[in-house]
């Protein structure tokens, strides 16, 4: 693993043989907002695995989670089935099941349309809006924050 | 909060107030107990599945298993049933339940995320302590995001309105795209 990343698993059956991959890691599951900015705060660790963290957090509190966690120098590899996370990651890896199917970069990864539709995670709703305006030669790259492709759609 | 008043066939709710249902070491043949085989087709899970407990099970296939043991009652209250589910679970599901209310039952589905209420639910609750703090049956609704992330599209509605774009509030991909389309020829 690369030291400077942070990492997003895509996994549609994450049980515990699945989270056994990731066991040299300290693991956070669901927790309200309050505690684990206050877990986070103090952590030793520079790597944790975010066991469908964030599923119970709001974008808002999503983002200052990843706030703290740059403060903090605190990297992590998030396990979760909503493909919008993957946006909060540097490299992806994508399972189906037990078996890894991709990865790569984030930019690389989520180009892979066809195989991330066919799986069921889909795209990120902005990759994929990026990428129709590119087939209908609105745009000529992808984006990866929809303010950003809003500015540029209408400015 | 009784949710057998709220009204519509499809309901969503944004609350705090109820908890996911947790089976923790029973056995998944314990847990679905009617039309066994026809509720294990319908949430698309294998028999193997039966001689499991539900602790040793991952999320999605815990939301399935919720599901498939409730999926002949009057009324189907899921509580996060969103968790562990895939972008195609949840298209599948949308499905499932519109086929399921025409037999005159209905679906409330407690939920914290707004994809699963979207081209879905009929009318959605904001319930805060065992009240009805709002009622809407427009996702576009701005005041819903005070309790719950819009959907994506949605989001992205909002963020073209305040650019000064006024488009339609589309709900699928490919009409929204068709009318971008129509705006930048």
């Amino acid at each position: 693993m690369n030291d400077s990343y942070n990492y997003v698993v895509l996994a549609n059956k994450i049980d515990r043989q699945f989270l056994n991959n990731f066991s040299e890691y300290p693991e956070i599951g669901e927790l309200p907002y309050e505690e684990l900015t206050k877990k986070l705060e103090f952590h030793p660790a520079r790597r944790i695995v975010f066991n469908n963290t964030f599923y119970n957090l709001r974008e808002k509190e999503i983002k200052k989670i990843m706030e703290l966690l740059s403060s903090q120098n605190i990297k992590f590899i998030l396990i979760t089935s909503d493909v919008e996370c993957s946006l909060y990651g540097d490299y992806i890896y994508v399972y189906d099941g037990y078996q890894k199917v991709l990865e790569g970069l984030k930019e690389t990864v989520l180009k892979e349309e066809k195989v991330l539709k066919k799986i069921g995670y889909g795209l990120p709703f902005v990759v994929d809006l990026a990428l129709q305006l590119n087939y209908y030669d609105i745009f000529d790259k992808i984006y990866w924050n929809m303010d950003d492709l809003v500015r540029d759609l209408w400015s | 909060m009784e949710l057998s008043k709220l009204e519509g066939r499809i309901i969503g709710v944004i609350s705090d107030n109820f908890q996911t249902d947790d089976f923790l070491d029973k056995l998944v043949s314990d847990i679905i107990v009617k039309k066994v085989p026809e509720s294990l087709k319908m949430v698309q899970l294998e028999n193997a599945v039966l001689d499991k407990k539900f602790r040793e099970l991952s999320l999605r296939d815990k939301s399935k298993v919720i599901l498939a043991s409730k999926l002949h009652d009057q009324e189907i209250v899921l509580v996060n049933f969103s968790k562990g589910l895939t972008f195609k679970d949840f298209s599948y599901f949308k499905t499932l339940f519109k086929k399921i209310v025409t037999y005159g039952r209905r679906i409330i589905l407690v939920d914290i995320k707004s994809e699963l209420f979207l081209n879905c639910v009929d009318k959605i609750y904001v319930i805060e302590k065992d009240e009805v703090k709002y009622a809407t049956a427009d996702l576009f609704d701005k005041i819903l995001e005070l309790y719950i992330d819009a959907p994506k599209i949605v989001e992205f509605f909002h963020k073209c309105e305040k650019m000064g774009v006024r488009l339609d509030q589309y709900t699928e991909l490919d009409e929204l795209m068709k009318a971008i389309y129509r705006i930048k020829a």
